[in-house]
Order: C-alpha cells, then sequence, then structure tokens
C-alpha cells in the first residue's frame, strides 16, 4: 500500500506508488490508473459472475447508443470475453431519430464497433415505427422519457431477437438503478420495484441483463476518459423533461453528503425482495391480444401506446 | 491558476493549496457530476491545486 501522501497535491494510489487518479469516496480508497482499470473490470465480471448474467453459449446482444455508458459495456465485455467459453457478442444501435443529438452518437457507436471487431445491427424508428421520435413525440415533449423507452424496448427486443441473441445487455449503472428504486418508491410501485428483467424468460423473451448495475456514472466516464474513449457528446435534449432529472440531482447530492447512499439504497431494495417474498403476486406472463407480445395485461405496452397516441405505429414490427 | 469550465469558458482564479474539492463546491459544483483533470491527467477530487495549474472540469451527460 503507499503511504506517502502525495505527489504535487495528488495522493497517491492505495494499492501502489503511483499518483492517484480517483477516489472512492465510500471506501476512501485512491486507485491509480492502472488499479482503477482493474478495479472497474473486477467489479464488472463479478457482478456478471454473482448474477449468472452470461453462460456458456450465450449470444449477447449489446444496446450500443454510443453514448458513455453503452460504449464503456461494449468495451467491458469484449475485453471480458476471451473469459467465457462459446459466448459471442453483437451490438445493436437504435436510432429514434433526435435531431442534432443522435447522429454523432450513431457515429461513435459505429466507430467503436469496427474498432473492436464486433458485429454491428442498426435499427431505425421511421423503419420499424414510421416515423422519428421528433415526429412521433410533436406536442408530447414532456412525456418523451416515456414513449421513448417503450418504443426503444420494442425495437432492441426486435434487433437482439433477429440477431439470435439469448441476452439483452444494457448501459444502466449504478446511478440509473438507484434512481429508478427511488422513483418507484416515490410512485408507490412495488411490482416495479421488486421485478426482475433478467429473470429466466421461459423462451417467452430474451432477458435483460445490466452488467454495469454496481459502476457510478462518474467511474464510467473516468473509465473511458483513462481508456482514451472518452467523447464529449451532448445529452439528449428531451432529457429535461424528465421526472428522473429532478431525483437523479437530489440523489447525486445526496451521495457527495453521505457516500454509498445509491449502494445503501440498492442493498434495501435486495432486502426487500428477500424479506417479502410473495408480498407482490407474480402475474402471470400473457399475450398481447394485438401484437401477441409477451405483457402482463391484455394489451403490451407499445399496443397501449399506438391507442394513447392515437396513430398507427407502422411498419414491420406486428 | 487557470480554471475551465464545463461550458468552456475560461477563469483565473486565486490560491495556492487549495482542495479541488472546495473549488468545485464554491462553483456551486457537485464534485460527483463532473470529472477533473489538471494539465490534461485526471485527478480526484481531494488533489490540493494551485501555482499555474490548468483545471478543467469536463461535465458527465446523462444517458447513453
Amino acid at each position: 500500500m503507499g503511504t506517502d501522501s502525495s505527489v504535487c497535491g495528488q495522493p497517491r494510489c492505495s494499492f501502489c506508488a503511483e499518483p492517484a487518479v480517483f477516489i472512492n469516496r465510500r471506501t476512501d480508497l485512491h486507485f491509480c490508473r492502472s488499479h482503477f482499470l482493474a478495479e472497474i473490470r473486477q467489479r464488472v465480471a463479478d457482478t456478471i459472475a454473482t448474477r449468472n448474467l452470461i453462460v456458456p453459449g450465450d449470444i449477447v446482444a449489446v444496446g450500443l447508443s454510443g453514448g458513455k455508458d453503452s460504449t464503456a459495456l461494449l468495451m467491458l465485455l469484449v475485453s471480458l470475453l476471451p473469459a467465457w467459453e462459446n459466448v459471442r457478442i453483437v451490438a445493436v444501435t437504435v436510432d429514434e431519430g433526435i435531431h442534432g443529438y443522435r447522429e454523432e452518437t450513431v457515429r461513435s457507436a459505429d466507430l467503436l464497433a469496427r474498432t473492436l471487431g464486433v458485429e454491428h445491427r442498426h435499427v431505425t424508428f421511421p423503419d420499424l415505427f414510421g416515423d422519428s421520435l421528433d415526429g412521433i413525440l410533436a406536442g408530447r415533449e414532456p412525456q418523451a422519457c416515456t414513449i421513448c423507452g417503450i418504443l426503444r424496448k420494442k425495437a432492441l427486443a426486435g434487433a437482439a431477437r433477429d440477431a439470435g441473441a439469448t441476452k439483452l445487455a444494457t448501459g444502466h449503472n449504478l446511478d440509473d438503478e438507484a434512481q429508478s428504486v427511488l422513483m418507484n418508491v416515490l410512485r408507490g410501485d412495488l411490482p416495479r420495484l421488486v421485478r426482475d428483467s433478467s429473470a429466466d424468460s421461459s423462451g417467452r423473451f430474451i432477458p435483460r441483463i445490466k452488467p454495469l448495475m454496481a459502476v457510478s456514472e462518474k467511474e464510467i466516464a473516468a473509465y473511458l476518459l483513462l481508456r482514451d474513449a472518452w467523447a464529449d457528446l451532448p445529452e439528449c435534449p428531451y432529457a429535461r423533461h424528465a421526472l428522473r432529472r429532478e431525483v437523479r440531482s437530489m440523489l447525486s447530492s445526496l451521495e457527495y453528503r453521505y457516500p454509498g447512499t445509491m449502494l445503501r439504497l440498492m442493498e434495501s431494495k435486495g432486502k426487500i425482495e428477500k424479506a417479502c417474498p410473495g408480498a407482490v403476486a407474480a402475474e402471470p406472463l400473457r399475450s398481447c391480444r394485438e401484437c401477441g407480445d409477451p405483457c402482463s395485461g391484455e394489451l403490451c405496452q407499445f399496443c397501449q401506446l399506438k391507442r394513447t397516441l392515437g396513430r398507427k405505429l407502422s411498419g414491420n414490427l406486428t | 491558476m487557470k480554471l475551465i469550465l464545463p461550458d468552456r469558458s475560461e477563469r483565473v482564479i486565486a490560491g495556492e493549496n487549495v482542495p479541488l474539492d472546495t473549488i468545485l463546491r464554491n462553483e456551486g459544483i457537485n464534485p460527483l457530476e463532473v470529472i477533473v483533470s489538471r494539465n490534461g491527467t485526471l485527478i480526484p477530487e481531494d488533489t490540493v491545486v494551485g501555482g499555474d495549474d490548468v483545471i478543467r472540469l469536463i461535465r458527465i451527460a446523462h444517458g447513453g
């Protein structure tokens, strides 16, 4: 362990004599570049192993928007690939059609997949649904994240299915997951709070996995910067409408003042799941009566959205 | 020292041996929402800065 206090005011790594580039405020440990990169890689490997997220023979579709989270996810999964037996990765990019935002991240996704030598598939909202997100949203901007979320989910699931995927990996990080827990508590939505999207689906849908769920947003940004993969990309213009933005700011402030808040929130979710088995009746998986997709009610979210929008979302998804 | 803010505007600020954390809080910035480099190298927020240091703050955009 490094004991000298600092180099030019820069603390030393807790594991060697190199200058630190990152501090984990919860553990008070400092990391130099190489120990930080190794720590993040190991944490993701541990998340995957302990939760059995990827097993031999899996074809993992990675949702690659080209933003920071999915970029880090693909880089980390590719780096871990040699340790897994007979596992293949396919990157899937959904272009929603968000003017002035998505063009740049799609270019970034193309470059990354090419550099890593990963098979890369694209789908677009106009091809799938007959219009861009900008066109679909006109006048409904405050609902942007809800509408986009449903359409993206449908698009990603379809593209993953077409790729023959057995798992669908997304770049949700610790901050995202902690925000979701708090939002579900604020909404009083217990079923959603304890839902496990990576659970066995009996072949009805492709299980979604979140290998970055134990890595914070700041750690992801630092990881990319240290691997020379940081791109100063814009934020989605619709994000300002989301409740999540307020929750994000509040949680981030709490995390700063009380390090470990987000992790404890996630631990609370796990404890609720364990302490209340059966408290929330598992809804039987049904088939949407309009499109046949698996869902919990009579209509899937996509078909409900079609009705709400009062228009036909056309395209080749049925 | 020179401070380059997330909007790329630049400012010279006075101070010797100031913890970066203090500078960020004085600017009203939550250290968890930015990553910071000094003279091009990533530094943790408990680094002490001053002199001719060029401190660049990069806002972490949500999403992706």
